[in-house]
């Protein structure tokens, strides 16, 4: 009975995503003036398959193996389930018979069911199988993929993202730099910094220190103190400086659920 | 606005009702992996944090750390345009937000799948109407649209790194890998495909019969 109720939870889970992953995905094509969803680096990944099938698919694939012995091992598909192998392959079987991107993958309608047969299959099969897959491809997928990805999430994007900031001006390179030094020291990844960065230099290029732009720079510190305080770069801070963390701080922690070392 | 972008598929409600599918199908795996230890919507470190919780501990480290992915993601994805599923859905919704109401005492939304295919799509929907209306009062009522397209470029261009980037990482796992990825990125290069496809599969081919030593 439960091999069949994880099944049929699966289908209707993988077609709910896959339809919100695979919208999400083509919107992003239409992005700032239609609101996407999905990630910059889906967005970079979906581009440099150039609308290639065979490319999607291949990317897609390589993925499938990790995320598979994730799931038999752990029970966690791991995100790339929705950043990667949902859209990917979602774009595959649409270009498989329409090259033009304009028509397939850049249309949110077509995506959105695509995505969600993909998703239905694939999050099935993937809960469903304590499957055997080959240990050595497994091991090519994690031992070449995962690097990979790791190295462009970090320090490829940043970089990137980085250069990009000081390009477009003056204001928007300081606000990158400061807040990606920032980003990375608190949340480990330069990127939400950088992009918290141009977005602040380029408002405030755009239309001067407004309403918009101060409640912006206001949210934005907020949200840097808030997420160093939730991980704990506040107690960090104070051990690297060898200053001796105040009782009242550790008992701050408690309070809100978070164990201090 | 041109032309394309126009009509339902493009519309901001049709926006909400995305949120709300993706983060319903989200939510309802977090409950599969709740009853039957499979199918949680994220990477195992993350999903070790819930794991932590469920197993007798604290539900802080899951709840506080899903609440400020979510609640930064949230801030950013109007204003850039693209809503961060990893962080703000995955993490937030699907991580966080079941924490919290574990912590509480909350289980009924873990346990019953209609019931947690609902409340995720109750938190969907609430978290794409915020986006909108931050959108509303910040890109819709400027005339700047804050960057994003510099934020596209770069992020366009990042893509570009990832076909040489695989073919590096399979040199470093062996010498059959890497001799299969520098070959299959070099014929799809060639035959005008993107790289990157190339390499995966002459790495996978070659490891295949040459499996990577431990």
């Amino acid at each position: 009975m439960e091999p069949l109720i994880i099944i049929l939870e699966s289908i209707i889970i993988g077609a709910l995503v896959g339809f919100g992953v695979g919208a999400g995905a083509a919107r992003m094509f239409h992005a700032p003036t239609v609101q996407g969803m999905g990630a910059f680096r889906t967005l970079g990944e979906l581009n440099a398959c150039e609308g290639d099938s065979i490319s999607h698919f291949s990317f897609g694939l390589g993925f499938l193996f990790n995320s598979w012995a994730s799931v038999v091992g752990a029970g966690a598909l791991t995100q790339d389930v929705e950043h990667r192998i949902i859209p990917n392959w979602a774009a595959a079987t649409l270009l498989w018979r329409n090259k033009k991107v304009e028509q397939t993958l850049h249309n949110p309608k077509k995506m959105a069911f695509a995505g969600a047969i993909v998703g239905m299959i694939v999050v099935a099969v993937m809960n469903s199988t304590a499957a055997s897959i080959p240990e050595s491809m497994r091991q090519v997928a994690t031992e070449v993929l995962v690097p990979a990805a790791d190295w462009l999430i970090n320090p490829i994007m940043p970089i990137v993202f980085w250069t990009a900031a000081m390009d477009a001006g003056k204001r928007t390179g300081v606000w990158g730099t400061v807040l990606g030094g920032l980003a990375h020291l608190i949340m480990g990844n330069a990127v939400p910094g950088i992009v918290l960065g141009i977005l602040i230099g380029k408002g405030v290029d755009d239309s001067g220190w407004n309403r918009i732009t101060k409640t912006l720079v206001t949210a934005v510190i907020l949200l840097f103190l808030l997420s160093g305080f939730f991980r704990g770069f506040d107690v960090e801070l104070l051990h690297s400086i060898q200053v001796d963390v105040p009782q009242w701080l550790i008992e701050l922690h408690k309070f809100v659920g978070s164990e201090v070392k | 606005m041109d032309i394309r972008t126009k009509g339902f598929w493009y519309s901001e409600s049709a926006f909400i009702l995305f949120v709300a599918c993706l983060s319903a199908g989200i939510f309802a795996g977090t409950h599969m992996y709740y009853v039957y230890h499979v199918g949680a919507f994220n990477e195992i470190a993350i999903v070790a944090l819930l794991e932590a919780g469920i197993k007798g501990g604290s539900f802080g480290a899951a709840a506080a750390f899903g609440a400020s992915f979510l609640f930064a993601r949230v801030l950013e994805g109007p204003l850039v345009g693209i809503l961060d599923i990893g962080g703000a859905l995955q993490t937030g919704v699907g991580i966080g937000i079941p924490a919290l109401m574990l912590a509480a005492g909350l289980t009924a939304p873990l346990t019953s799948f209609p019931l947690a295919l609902l409340t995720g799509a109750v938190i969907g929907a609430a978290i794409g109407l915020v986006i909108l209306l931050i959108r509303k009062y910040t890109i819709n009522s400027s005339n700047s649209t804050f960057g994003s397209d510099v934020m596209m470029g770069a992020g366009n261009a990042a893509g570009r790194y990832l076909g040489p980037l695989i073919v590096i990482a399979a040199v470093m796992a062996s010498i059959p890998v890497g001799i299969g990825a520098t070959a299959g990125a070099a014929v799809f290069y060639a035959y005008k495909k993107p790289i990157a496809g190339g390499a995966i599969l002459g790495a996978m081919i070659m490891g295949l019969f040459f499996p990577i030593a431990k």
